[in-house]
């Protein structure tokens, strides 16, 4: 017992300090998720709405896909993206292994069925009197598209913020793709292992309060989404 | 001889192979009111869709001021409009509510004529204006949806039983408002409610419908 309360008071004091190496892993995290989600974003939300609004063949095929690409694990992700990036595969010249764009690219094949599965959820949870009501306003078809997308707002948020609490606390890609390399690619999830496995209790400590308050943070943000969105 | 507002001829409905709507003649001429009952399931929800141009029908043809509506619907929905029972507020202020059918519109001087759409409805812009939909009563909230549809001025205000669930305060000052829209805009008015003696007195003809048909028009 001694020993984790040794850690945590040492925890504190990294962080305090502004402990430069501990601060360099928050802020590869920050950087690769917060990139990572707005390409989820910029990529997801869009085949989202059409997903949940759009009526077209194949639709529950393209759900379904999309549903269970949610439980894809992390790990097997990191590895097609490695196979893509590393040296013998077809994007090896990209010089995208070990580096913080490759890590945003395999976060955001982990973040983008949440955003795709969440807007499609949001968009066919809409009150079914939104669309002859914006009909009736003199709406045209475009008008009634765009205020959709609109009204489905605070889903989309709800979508982005899930999908940040699972990026930020991702391990296997980053390990992966990343490799961990100490001020460079070296994430919060990635530290916390390998500086526990080589006794540096405190740090992981320090770097674990860091990520759940992040955690804690995004998912008090979310249940206030929720409700502002039920309203 | 001018044409009617509405020229509805051998006009019918069906839902999943049933006839809900039948209704071989049917003249409405501008700015009347004309007033809709009849029993749940009678078809007067059915009817009022069609005249709102949300619904084609399954057969027959409908006619808006002489001219076939077929491929128009979304010009004629810019001059028809229909306010329910139950209506959806957007996920915005009172304000952005109200302003939403003149933005899509491109009318300009929105703040004024929010204003008065809300007047008009007994809400003072500057108590109810800013609000959020879930700040609202229900009475409120029928009224905002209201001076929605009488801010950007319709040809036709069609209401479907608009104060079945409010209270008598609140169903007053819809019926004024929908009554001061006739009067002042030559709003044509076709109103489905149960109060059967609401319609006579302001209706120029009452339908009585039962079974998709109409059963009798009272004059």
């Amino acid at each position: 017992m001694e020993y984790i309360l040794d850690g945590l008071r040492q925890a504190l004091v990294l962080l305090v300090s502004g402990d430069p190496q501990t601060f360099s892993a928050i802020q590869v995290t920050a950087i690769t998720s917060l990139l990572a989600i707005a390409a989820s974003l910029g990529l997801g939300v869009v085949p989202g709405f059409l997903l949940g609004y759009a009526r077209f063949p194949g639709k529950r095929a393209a759900r379904t896909f999309v549903d269970s690409m949610l439980s894809f694990p992390t790990v097997v992700i990191g590895l097609l993206v490695y196979a893509f990036i590393s040296r013998r595969g077809p994007l090896g010249d990209m010089g995208l292994l070990y580096s913080v764009p490759g890590m945003v690219i395999g976060l955001t094949i982990l973040g983008l069925p949440i955003i795709v599965a969440l807007t499609a959820s949001a968009v066919e949870n809409l009150d079914a009197r939104l669309r002859p009501t914006l009909l009736t306003l003199g709406a045209s078809p475009w008008q009634v598209v765009a205020t959709t997308l609109w009204e489905t707002r605070f889903g989309i948020m709800l979508a982005a913020m899930a999908a940040f609490g699972r990026v930020v606390s991702e391990v296997g890609i980053a390990m992966i793709v990343g490799g961990n390399i100490k001020w460079h690619t070296r994430t919060i999830t990635t530290a916390i292992a390998l500086e526990t496995s080589k006794g540096e209790f405190a740090m992981g400590i320090a770097l674990g309060l860091v990520l759940m308050v992040v955690a804690f943070a995004v998912n008090i943000a979310v249940s206030a989404f929720r409700r502002i969105s039920e309203k | 001889m001018n044409a009617p507002l509405y020229r509805l001829r051998a006009v019918t409905q069906t839902h999943g192979g049933r006839v809900v709507l039948d209704v071989p003649a049917l003249d409405i001429p501008a700015g009347a009111i004309v007033g809709i009952t009849g029993p749940n399931g009678s078809g007067k929800t059915t009817l009022l869709r069609l005249l709102a141009f949300l619904d084609r029908p399954t057969g027959g043809e409908v006619r808006f001021k002489g001219r076939p509506s077929l491929g128009r619907e979304r010009e004629l929905r810019r001059r028809v409009t229909l306010l329910v029972q139950n209506p959806y507020l957007l996920r915005r202020s009172v304000r952005g509510n109200v302003a939403y059918g003149l933005k899509v519109r491109g009318v300009g001087n929105i703040r004024e004529k929010t204003d008065q759409a809300l007047a008009a409805v007994g809400l003072d812009p500057a108590r109810f204006a800013d609000r959020a939909r879930h700040e609202l009563s229900g009475g409120e909230a029928q009224r905002v949806a209201l001076a929605s549809r009488l801010a950007f001025e319709p040809t036709v205000l069609l209401l479907d039983e608009p104060t079945a669930s409010l209270d008598g305060e609140s169903a007053a000052l819809v019926r004024q408002a929908a009554m001061d829209a006739r009067d002042r805009l030559g709003t044509s008015l076709v109103v489905v409610s149960h109060d059967i003696g609401w319609l006579t007195e302001i209706s120029d003809a009452v339908l009585a419908m039962e079974n998709g048909r109409i059963a009798d028009t009272i004059r």
